[in-house]
C-alpha cells in the first residue's frame, strides 16, 4: 500500500440472500483511493455502486475480501470502533438529505462533534464552528431553522456541512445531488469541490455524468465488478475544461456501454 | 385490487400492526373485565341475596316461641321454612391435629344442610347441595388464623360427644355474617348434626324461621310484642353483613373505570400513531387518482380486521382477569355478573365501535389534504410546526440526554400520553396503599364507634351477659375498671351497645341501629353538624337515616327500641359506618334489651407512663380474663373490619397488573417509536453515534416520562385517594369525608421506583432491537 492510501479494499464480495436466491451483489472490487482524489462511481442502476459505497465506508460489512482505512483493516474492527472510525474519520452525504426531524439545522450539523471525543472542544466552540461551516456553504440564516423550513439544496448543503464537522479524512457521497435541481446540484458539486481542494479525499456515487466529469478519477461498474476506470486528474474549474471533460467522458461511458 | 392491497399492507407493516392487535387485546381485556366487574358490584349484593334465596324475613326465635304460630297463621305469607341451629360455645371444643384451636371468638353456630332453606356456596361459587356424612362446610372466621385445608380431620370434643369430621372447604351464604369477629357457622350432614343436637352440653341456640311473604310489617309486628324471645331481620338487612367486602368491591370498581379509561387512552395514541404512518401512502393513493372514499374504506378494512380479531382474543382474555380479580374481593360474597358473557361480548364490539371510530376520525384529513401534503406526513407545507425549542450548542446536558429531553419536548402529546398512563398505573397503587393505611389507621377508630382508648377486649365469654341483657354493661365495666385498679393501672373503661330499632317521623319509618356508649369517658364522639346528644331524649343520626325519615336537625321523631317507643329530638348528623345510625347519649336506659352489636371493651388508660407499656398491660389482660383477644387501637380496627387481609391482597394483584401494564405499554410504544424512528436510527449510526447512546436515548425518555408521571401522581395522591375513599366510604356507609392515612415510605419511594424501573428495564430490553438496524439500512429507508 503506498502512503497516500486512504482506502484500499482487495477481493470485496457482498453476498444477500433473497429468498433464498443468492445474489451477488460486488464481485472481487479491487480499489484504491489516495489522499486528496475526488473519485465518482458510475454504473446502471443495481449494478452495486451504493453497496461498494456502504461496504468500504464501514456501513456496511462485506461478505468477503479486506478493507484497509488509513492503513488499518476495518474486518478486524468491532461494531464500536467501526461506529467511532465513521464518526471520528469519515463524513457521510446521503441523496435523500436525512435529519434528524426533533432537531434545529445547525444541531443536526454539531451533534457528530458532540458525540465525537476526538477534539475535547466546548459546545460553544463547537457551535462557532458550526456556524463557520454553515457560512462557508451559504446557509448561514438557517441555523435555527426546523429541517422542514429549508429548501432541498438549503438541506443538502446542511448535510455537507455535518459530513465536514469532525474533519474526517474522508467523505462518502451516494448520489449527493440526485434531489436537487440543476442549479442546487451545481452549489452542492462546487463545495465539494473546494472541500477536496483543501485536501479532502471523497468518493461519490452519481448517475449525473456532470458532476462526475468534476472529479479527478470515474469508476465504471457493471453487475458488481469494476468494469473500467478514467483518470481525469484535479478539475481546475472553468467552463471550457469542464466541457472537454464531459465530453471525454460522455465518449468513455459510451464505450463502457452507458 | 382493494384486498390485494390490503393484504399487502397487512403483510408488509407486520410489527406495526402485531402492536397494534396487542393494544386492542388489551384494551378490549380490560374493557370487557372491568363492565363485568362493575356490572357485578353495582348489582353485587341484590343478586347474592336473589341467587342464595333469601327470603322475605328471617324470625329468630326461642324454641317454644308462640311468635312461629302466628307468623305461620297470617294470610299473607306464602311459605314457612325452619331450622334450628344448635350453638357449640368456644372454639376451645375444636382440635385439629390435635390442637386446641383458640382461633375465634364467638360461639360456632352448626347447622343441618337439609333444613336449610337458604343456598350456600362453595369458593368457587357452587351451590353446595349437600354435604357427606363425617364432613362439613364452615365460613372462613373458621379457618382464620389456622392451617387447616380441605380433607384435613377436625375433632369435636363436647361433653360426652367426641366427633371427627372431615372439613371440605368454606361456605359463602348471605345470612352468615362474614365479620371476622362474629362466630363461624357450619354446615353437617343431618346425621352428624343429630349426634351434637343430643349432647346435652351443646346451646341450642334458638329456631330461625325462614319467612317468605307479601307483608313484613305484619310478621315485624308480631316479632315486636315478643321482645325477649324473638327477633327479625329482613333480606335488605342482611346487606349490612358485606359492608367490608363492599368496601372492596367498590375500590375494585373505581380501578376497573380507571384501567379502562387506560386502555383507550392507549388505544387512541397508537391509532392516531399508526395512521400518521400511513400518510405517505395516502398521499401516493391520491396521487395516482383513488378517491377519498376508498382510501378511507380501505384504512377502516384493515382496522376492522385488526379490532376484530383483537376483540376477539381480548373478551376471552378479560374471562380469566375478571374472575381473578373479582376473586380477590368475593371470598365471603357471590358476585357475578349477571350477563357476563352477554356484557363483555358487547364491551368487546364497543371496543371495535371505539376504533373505527377513532380510525373514521383520523382519516377525516385524507379528504382535505393535497396528495403531496399527505407524502409529507399530513403537513402542508405552509404551516410547518415547529419541532425544536432546545439548542445543543447551548446546553449544558450531555449529549444523550439532550436528544432524550428534545425528543419529549418535540412530541409533546405522544409522550403526555405515557406520561398520563404511567401516573395512572402509579396512583392505582399508591391509592390502594393509601387505603390499606387508611384502614389500618387509628384515624378511622370513631366511625366504627370506637372512642380514643389503648386497649380493647372482645371476647365473646365476656360479653355474653351484656348481649343478652343491656343492663348488665355497666356491671361488666365497673368489674374491669376494678380489676385493673388492683393491678395498679388506672383507667376508664367503655363500651358501646348496638341495638336493632325502628324510628319514626309522621308516616315514614325507618330501621337503624341505636348505639350507645356506656362507662366512663372524656372522650366525645365528633358530630358533623349540629350537636352531641346530652340529654336523655336526644339522639343523633346519620344522613341517611334524615333522608329516609325526611326530617331535619331539630325535628322530633320517634323510636321503637326493645318494644319501648321513645321520643327524641335530633340534635345532630354524624358520621360513621354502622349505618344508618342514631346515637343515644350515654344516660339513656335502654333497660334490659337484647345488644346486637358491640364494638367490644375499649380501655382508656389515665397514666401516662402506662401508654408507654401497652403490651404488658395487654399481657395482664390477657392472662386475667383467659383470652388473646386483646387488641390496640390499630389491632381493634382490623379486627372488626378484616379487610386488611383483603386489600392487601387487592394491592398486590394492583402492584402485578400495574408491572405488568406498565412493561407491556412501555415495550409495545418503544417498539413503535422504533419502528418509526428506525430511518433517524439507521442515520445516527452512519454518521457515528453508537449503539450506546441510541439505546440510553430511547431508555431516557421513557426515564423522564416515568419521573414527571412520579412527580405528578405525587401531587395527585392525595386529592384522588382522598375522593376515591370518600367516594367508596358513602357507598358504603354515612361517611363522606375521611382523612388517609399513608406511608410514605411506600408511596413516595418504593412504588415510584419501581414505575422508574419498571419504564427504564422494559424499554432498555426493547431498545436493544434498535441494534439491529444497520447504518447501511439509510439507503433502504422509504
Amino acid at each position: 500500500m503506498s502512503t497516500n492510501t486512504v482506502l484500499e479494499a482487495k477481493g470485496l464480495c457482498k453476498t444477500y440472500i433473497v429468498n433464498k436466491h443468492q445474489n451477488n451483489v460486488l464481485k472481487n472490487v479491487n480499489l484504491t483511493v489516495s489522499e486528496g482524489e475526488m473519485i465518482a462511481v458510475m454504473g446502471p442502476s443495481g449494478s452495486g455502486k451504493s453497496t461498494l459505497l456502504y461496504c468500504v465506508s464501514g456501513m456496511d460489512r462485506a461478505t468477503a475480501g479486506e478493507i484497509f482505512f488509513n492503513g488499518r483493516s476495518t474486518a478486524k474492527l468491532s461494531d464500536k470502533q467501526l461506529t467511532r472510525l465513521r464518526l471520528d474519520e469519515m463524513g457521510f452525504i446521503f441523496q435523500q438529505m436525512y435529519m434528524m426531524k426533533n432537531l434545529s439545522v445547525l444541531d443536526n450539523i454539531i451533534l457528530p462533534a458532540v458525540k465525537s471525543k476526538k477534539n475535547r472542544e466546548s459546545r460553544r466552540a463547537i457551535e462557532e464552528r458550526g456556524r463557520a461551516l454553515m457560512h462557508r456553504l451559504g446557509i448561514d440564516g438557517v441555523g435555527g431553522n426546523d429541517i422542514n423550513e429549508v429548501s432541498g439544496g438549503q438541506l443538502q448543503r446542511a448535510c455537507i456541512a455535518r459530513s465536514m464537522i469532525n474533519n474526517p479524512k474522508m467523505i462518502f457521497a451516494d448520489e449527493p445531488t440526485g434531489a436537487l435541481n440543476r442549479a442546487s446540484s451545481d452549489d452542492v458539486m462546487n463545495e465539494l469541490l473546494s472541500l477536496n481542494r483543501d485536501g479532502t479525499t471523497i468518493l461519490c456515487v452519481t448517475h449525473d455524468p456532470k458532476v462526475a466529469a468534476k472529479c479527478s478519477r470515474v469508476l465504471y461498474i457493471v453487475d458488481g465488478g469494476i468494469m473500467g476506470e478514467k483518470e481525469f486528474g484535479h478539475f481546475e474549474g472553468g467552463d471550457k475544461e469542464l466541457r472537454d471533460r464531459e465530453r471525454d467522458l460522455n465518449n468513455w461511458l459510451m464505450e463502457q456501454g452507458w | 385490487m382493494f384486498f390485494r392491497i390490503l393484504k399487502k399492507d397487512l403483510k408488509r407493516k407486520k410489527t406495526m400492526n402485531i402492536i397494534l392487535l396487542l393494544f386492542v387485546i388489551l384494551s378490549a381485556m380490560f374493557a370487557s373485565a372491568s363492565v363485568n366487574n362493575i356490572s357485578a358490584v353495582t348489582g353485587g349484593i341484590d343478586h347474592y341475596l336473589e341467587i342464595a334465596n333469601v327470603p322475605d324475613i328471617v324470625v329468630y326465635t326461642m324454641k317454644d316461641c308462640k311468635a312461629m304460630e302466628e307468623i305461620e297463621a297470617l294470610p299473607s305469607v306464602k311459605e314457612t321454612r325452619i331450622v334450628e341451629a344448635v350453638d357449640i360455645w368456644s372454639s376451645k371444643h375444636f382440635y385439629h391435629q390435635g390442637k386446641q384451636l383458640e382461633t375465634f371468638i364467638n360461639s360456632a353456630a352448626l347447622y343441618p344442610v337439609d333444613d336449610f332453606s337458604i343456598r350456600c356456596f362453595d369458593s368457587d361459587n357452587n351451590v353446595v347441595g349437600e354435604v357427606e356424612k363425617g364432613s362439613f362446610y364452615a365460613t372462613s372466621q373458621f379457618i382464620k388464623d389456622t392451617d387447616i385445608k380441605p380433607n384435613d380431620d377436625v375433632t369435636i370434643k363436647i361433653g360426652d360427644t367426641d366427633i371427627t369430621l372431615k372439613y371440605r372447604g368454606t361456605i359463602k351464604c348471605p345470612v352468615f355474617s362474614t365479620e371476622s369477629l362474629s362466630g363461624p357457622c357450619l354446615l353437617l350432614n343431618h346425621a352428624d348434626y343429630d349426634v351434637l343436637y343430643n349432647e346435652p352440653e351443646v346451646m341450642h341456640a334458638g329456631i330461625q324461621m325462614n319467612v317468605k311473604t307479601d307483608d313484613i310489617r305484619a310478621v315485624e309486628d308480631i316479632v315486636a310484642n315478643y321482645p325477649a324471645d324473638a327477633s327479625c331481620m329482613k333480606k335488605e338487612d342482611y346487606k349490612g353483613l358485606f359492608l367490608y367486602d363492599m368496601l372492596a368491591a367498590y375500590i375494585l370498581m373505581a380501578i376497573s373505570i380507571l384501567l379502562m379509561l387506560t386502555a383507550f387512552v392507549v388505544l387512541r395514541f397508537s391509532i392516531g400513531f399508526t395512521i400518521s404512518e400511513e400518510y405517505r401512502e395516502i398521499g401516493v393513493m391520491k396521487a395516482v387518482g383513488i378517491d377519498n372514499s376508498s382510501i378511507r374504506k380501505l384504512y377502516i378494512a384493515k382496522y376492522l380486521a385488526i379490532s376484530v380479531l383483537g376483540a376477539v382474543i381480548g373478551f376471552a382474555g378479560s374471562i380469566p382477569l375478571g374472575s381473578t380479580m373479582m376473586k380477590t374481593v368475593s371470598k365471603n360474597v357471590v358476585l357475578e355478573g349477571k350477563n357476563s358473557v352477554v356484557l363483555g361480548l358487547i364491551s368487546a364490539a364497543a371496543v371495535v365501535l371505539i376504533i373505527l371510530l377513532f380510525c373514521y376520525t383520523c382519516t377525516r384529513r385524507v379528504k382535505k389534504l393535497s396528495p403531496i401534503d399527505a407524502v409529507r406526513s399530513g403537513q402542508t407545507g405552509e404551516r410547518f410546526r415547529k419541532k425544536s425549542i432546545m439548542h445543543l450548542g447551548r446546553s449544558k446536558l450531555p449529549s444523550t440526554g439532550f436528544l432524550s429531553v428534545n425528543d419529549v419536548l418535540s412530541a409533546p402529546k405522544r409522550f403526555g400520553i405515557i406520561t398520563l398512563v404511567f401516573a395512572v398505573c402509579l396512583l392505582l397503587v399508591t391509592c390502594m396503599s393509601n387505603f390499606v393505611m387508611t384502614l389500618k389507621s387509628d384515624k378511622i377508630h370513631m366511625y366504627f364507634e370506637i372512642p380514643e382508648t389503648e386497649v380493647h377486649i372482645l371476647d365473646a365469654e365476656l360479653f355474653a351477659p351484656m348481649m343478652l341483657d343491656a343492663a348488665k354493661s355497666e356491671e361488666l365495666v365497673t368489674g374491669v375498671e376494678e380489676t385493673l385498679r388492683q393491678k395498679g393501672i388506672p383507667a376508664y373503661c367503655t363500651t358501646t351497645q348496638m341495638i336493632l330499632a325502628e324510628t319514626s317521623y309522621g308516616d315514614k319509618k325507618f330501621g337503624v341501629m341505636v348505639s350507645k356508649m356506656v362507662g366512663k369517658t372524656d372522650y366525645e364522639f365528633p358530630v358533623a353538624e349540629g350537636s352531641a346528644p346530652l340529654k336523655n331524649d336526644e339522639i343523633a343520626v346519620t344522613a341517611s337515616v334524615l333522608d329516609a325519615l325526611n326530617a331535619q336537625i331539630g325535628d322530633r321523631i320517634k323510636a321503637r327500641i326493645a318494644g319501648k317507643e321513645y321520643e327524641f329530638i335530633i340534635t345532630g348528623r354524624y358520621e360513621t359506618f354502622m349505618s344508618p345510625g342514631a346515637r343515644v347519649s350515654a344516660d339513656f336506659d335502654c333497660g334490659h334489651a337484647e345488644v346486637n352489636g358491640s364494638t367490644g371493651l375499649n380501655i382508656h388508660l389515665l397514666n401516662r407512663s402506662d401508654k408507654a407499656r401497652i403490651p404488658e398491660i395487654s399481657d395482664i389482660l390477657k392472662k386475667e380474663y383467659s383470652t388473646d383477644k386483646v387488641y390496640t387501637t390499630t389491632g381493634i380496627i382490623e379486627a372488626l373490619t378484616g379487610m386488611t387481609e383483603t386489600m392487601q391482597g387487592m394491592k398486590q394483584m394492583m402492584l402485578i397488573l400495574t408491572a405488568v401494564v406498565t412493561i407491556l405499554i412501555v415495550v409495545l410504544m418503544e417498539r413503535s417509536f422504533i419502528s418509526k424512528e428506525r430511518s433517524e436510527i439507521a442515520l445516527m449510526k452512519a454518521v457515528g453515534i453508537s449503539n450506546g447512546s441510541i439505546i440510553a436515548q430511547h431508555t431516557l425518555r421513557f426515564g423522564i416520562a416515568a419521573v414527571i408521571a412520579c412527580i405528578l401522581s405525587a401531587a395527585a395522591l392525595f386529592p384522588l385517594s382522598s375522593a376515591l375513599f370518600s367516594f367508596v366510604c358513602k357507598m358504603i356507609g354515612d361517611v363522606t369525608k375521611i382523612a388517609v392515612d399513608y406511608d410514605a415510605v411506600e408511596v413516595f419511594v418504593i412504588y415510584p421506583l419501581l414505575l422508574i424501573a419498571a419504564a427504564v428495564i422494559g424499554t432498555f430490553f426493547t431498545a436493544l432491537y434498535t441494534k439491529s438496524i444497520q447504518a447501511s439500512d439509510t439507503a433502504s429507508i422509504e
